[in-house]
């Protein structure tokens, strides 16, 4: 740490060149925390997704109707523990712009296990005891000033028995989806009190949200309900939230290679210009150092000190890098909440210490093997 | 000026070296990503000819919807299409589903359209080959699918029956699309509109005699009261089915390159500050003897950017030799990365302009060097 000043000094000596190596590794070390930063990111959030959801919809499509009796069938399966039967709509709020998807669920006892949700315990019982009661996420009760005990009529797509496509909901409380790529203006209502007053479409679902008892046993109970409806009029398909995350990101993951490439480009290019630097600054410092090695500052902490000047310049340009990397991380992809993971940080600066030290490693040792009478009377 | 340029070049391998590695990342990591961009649109392409015409229906509010059996007969007599051998107009009815196959390795189960079309397809696509077995027969519950999909999916071999909708389905044939290397899958669209209650289709595809003939096509339908349907170029369709896609590889594209790029010229400023700095004596000379600025600062400027040509064709030929040909999917699209001609000459481009930037404020450094004390100083 004393030595601290001695290394400051020499990097100052030619500030436009230490400037320009700065600017240049935060560069590299931004580009790299961008890239592998969103990967890892999105690795763990996959691995975070609830592995023991399944949502078993109809064969052909997430929108195809099922009959709601397949619930008693589907909870038959071994290892199904909750099924709750989920209908979903879009909504209106005084105008076609303002929209709003909805789903329709049934909360019987032990309902929120099934889900990603988190709900507020009073406003989960109140969404219980009242037949029209709405929950909506925090995004829309401050758009529109919502308030528990509001009355506030939506236009679903959906027509009711009087041919009027408005529905009228009193809003009991909020909720949060944790779920990766949750839409942040939701709303969830009663399935009851949709199917009794809806014109067509009685006793339909699009989906049903089972929880199994064992995440580990998810493929196979997920194989047994489909098995238990094949060749039936109403063929399911049944996937993990984990599996759907996968698929939905594994065309973003092919990426993988290129990522690599570039990566490596970086690191590449950036320890020729470290190197040079380094080689170029103990050149010119030559009477310097042979100062150094007269007043008695051995070889081994002459190597120290040059390798330690590479290792300061480096970590901190890296950390500067990698800080503008953490805040540009959320706004890559919009619709997913994805934050720096800390490994990669971490095995970021651990990066920088290692290029620093790759290229500092031959000045260093040019530096130990200065003559020093040849470089203080100043012949080459 | 540029004879005393290059042979003092020789001095300088450090400082040559970086800028070269420098421009060769940047401008290989440039060219590598947009050959994902060029890549995918001639895949997007492959197919497509001027004198082919997609034609959807049109509902009150100008938005897509279905067309009604009595609208579509009436597109048949339409002067401007082109007649098969036996005297039929090319126009084929579709009605798209939906279908999942199982993919081969992973076993997860993608979905992907369902192609209900006439028979008469094979007029329409003439590059289709059967390469084993035959076209469905009409009303039957057959099914014909392309390579890209057995190669992909195991659910499509020759023989193999498919359960849709509770109906078994079998594959009577695989097939050839000519360049185009997409998973297709046929089967006859009446059948298709039985089994889904449908009376209306989701599109006519339709062969004009000459690519001349559809000004003329277009008008005949608009201009009749009796039809709601808006007839497009396939080649309008497909460009805006894929704009998004293009639009997200490209930006990604030049976002990396960019902040490759602004890497790259940081180090060539860094290394022309060196050359600069230890050609002082000899610019200097050269200022003494009458040379003006301005020589002095292009020939820093040339310096600059001659060093950044040979980066730019081993970039372009590194991104040729390990990325040109790769298989790539992105967002579930398949193609192969194509490092064209244009890209290696836009990575030259690319290349001299960060000779051209990087290497200005060195230039400009040239020429504020101090005639006297550069020729008195001492080396230093």
């Amino acid at each position: 740490m004393k030595f601290l000043p001695l290394i400051w000094s020499s990097l100052l000596r030619k500030r436009g060149r230490t400037l320009l190596i700065f600017l240049q590794v935060t560069v590299a070390f931004a580009l790299f925390g961008l890239l592998q930063g969103v990967k890892t990111a999105v690795d763990h959030a996959i691995a975070a997704t609830r592995a023991d959801l399944l949502i078993v919809h109809g064969r052909l499509s997430f929108n195809n109707a099922l009959p709601i009796g397949l619930l008693q069938q589907i909870k038959s399966v071994p290892g199904v523990k909750e099924v709750i039967p989920v209908s979903l709509l879009a909504a209106e709020y005084q105008n076609p712009t303002q929209k709003m998807g909805m789903a329709a669920v049934r909360p019987d006892s032990g309902w929120q296990s099934a889900f990603t949700f988190v709900i507020p315990p009073a406003d989960a019982a109140a969404f219980r005891s009242t037949r029209t009661g709405i929950l909506v996420t925090s995004d829309l009760e401050k758009k529109y000033g919502w308030k528990s005990g509001d009355q506030i009529p939506l236009v679903l797509n959906v027509e009711r028995r009087d041919g009027s496509n408005t529905w009228t909901f009193q809003v009991v409380g909020t909720f949060k989806d944790t779920d990766l790529g949750a839409a942040p203006a939701r709303t969830l209502i009663n399935y009851d009190y949709l199917n009794e007053g809806r014109y067509a479409g009685k006793d339909t679902v699009q989906h049903f949200n089972v929880r199994v008892a064992d995440p580990k046993t998810a493929a196979a109970v997920s194989k047994a309900i489909d098995a238990r409806f094949t060749n039936s009029p109403n063929e399911t398909r049944s996937e993990s939230l984990r599996l759907l995350a996968q698929m939905s990101f594994k065309s973003i993951g092919d990426f993988e290679f290129l990522v690599r490439a570039i990566v490596m480009a970086v690191f590449t290019s950036l320890l020729f210009a470290t190197a040079t630097m380094m080689i170029q600054s103990v050149r010119e410092r030559r009477r310097e150092i042979a100062v150094l090695k007269t007043v008695g500052f051995t070889n081994g902490m002459v190597f120290a000190l040059t390798l330690a000047e590479a290792v300061l310049i480096c970590t901190a340009a890296a950390a500067c890098g990698l800080g503008l990397a953490t805040l540009a991380i959320p706004h890559t992809l919009p619709r997913f909440h994805v934050s720096m993971p800390a490994i990669v940080i971490a095995v970021g600066l651990a990066s920088a210490v290692l290029v620093a030290l790759c290229s500092a490693a031959v000045p260093a040792i040019l530096a130990t093997r200065l003559a020093v009478a040849p470089a203080l009377s100043g012949r080459k | 000026m540029i004879a005393i340029s290059l042979s003092s070049l020789p001095q300088r391998v450090g400082p040559i070296l970086t800028i070269i590695v420098g421009v060769t990342c940047a401008v290989g990591a440039l060219v590598s990503m947009l050959a994902m961009g060029a890549g995918a649109r001639r895949q997007e392409m492959a197919d497509v000819r001027d004198d082919r015409v997609i034609i959807t229906g049109l509902d009150a509010q100008g938005a897509m919807s279905a067309i009604p059996l009595n609208e579509a007969a009436v597109v048949g007599d339409l002067p401007q299409i082109r007649r098969d051998a036996a005297g039929r107009p090319i126009v084929v009815m579709e009605s798209i589903s939906l279908l999942y196959g199982r993919e081969r390795g992973t076993g997860a189960s993608l979905a992907m359209a369902l192609f209900g079309v006439t028979p008469n397809v094979t007029e329409y696509r003439p590059e289709m080959r059967f390469t084993v077995g035959r076209m469905f027969r009409p009303g039957l519950h057959e099914l014909v699918a392309s390579n890209s999909c057995v190669r992909q999916f195991s659910d499509f071999d020759l023989g193999a029956r498919p359960s849709i909708e509770g109906d078994r389905w079998t594959v009577v044939g695989h097939f050839d699309l000519g360049p185009l290397n997409q998973c297709v899958i046929y089967a006859d669209v009446r059948t298709i509109m039985a089994d889904f209650s449908r009376s209306a289709y989701s599109s006519i595809e339709v062969m004009l005699r000459s690519p001349a003939d559809f000004a003329a096509f277009r008008a005949s339908i608009s201009a009749n009261p009796a039809l709601h349907l808006d007839a497009e170029l396939q080649r309008t369709v497909v460009m805006r089915n894929y704009r998004q896609l293009n639009a997200i590889l490209d930006y990604a594209s030049y976002f990396v390159g960019a902040i490759m790029a602004i890497g790259g010229m940081l180090g060539a400023m860094n290394s022309l500050y060196a050359i600069v700095d230890s050609r002082g004596r000899e610019l200097a000379t050269l200022r003494a003897l009458g040379f003006g600025p301005v020589p002095v600062m292009v020939s820093t400027l040339f310096d600059s950017m001659l060093l950044a040509l040979p980066g730019a064709v081993l970039g372009a030929a590194l991104a040729w030799v390990f990325f040109n040909g790769l298989s790539a999917t992105p967002f579930g699209y398949a193609f192969r990365l194509a490092v064209t001609p244009a890209l290696a000459l836009l990575g030259v481009v690319w290349a001299l302009a960060m000779g051209f930037i990087g290497g200005l404020p060195p230039a400009l450094r040239a020429v504020r060097v101090s005639v006297v004390s550069s020729l008195g100083a001492m080396e230093s």
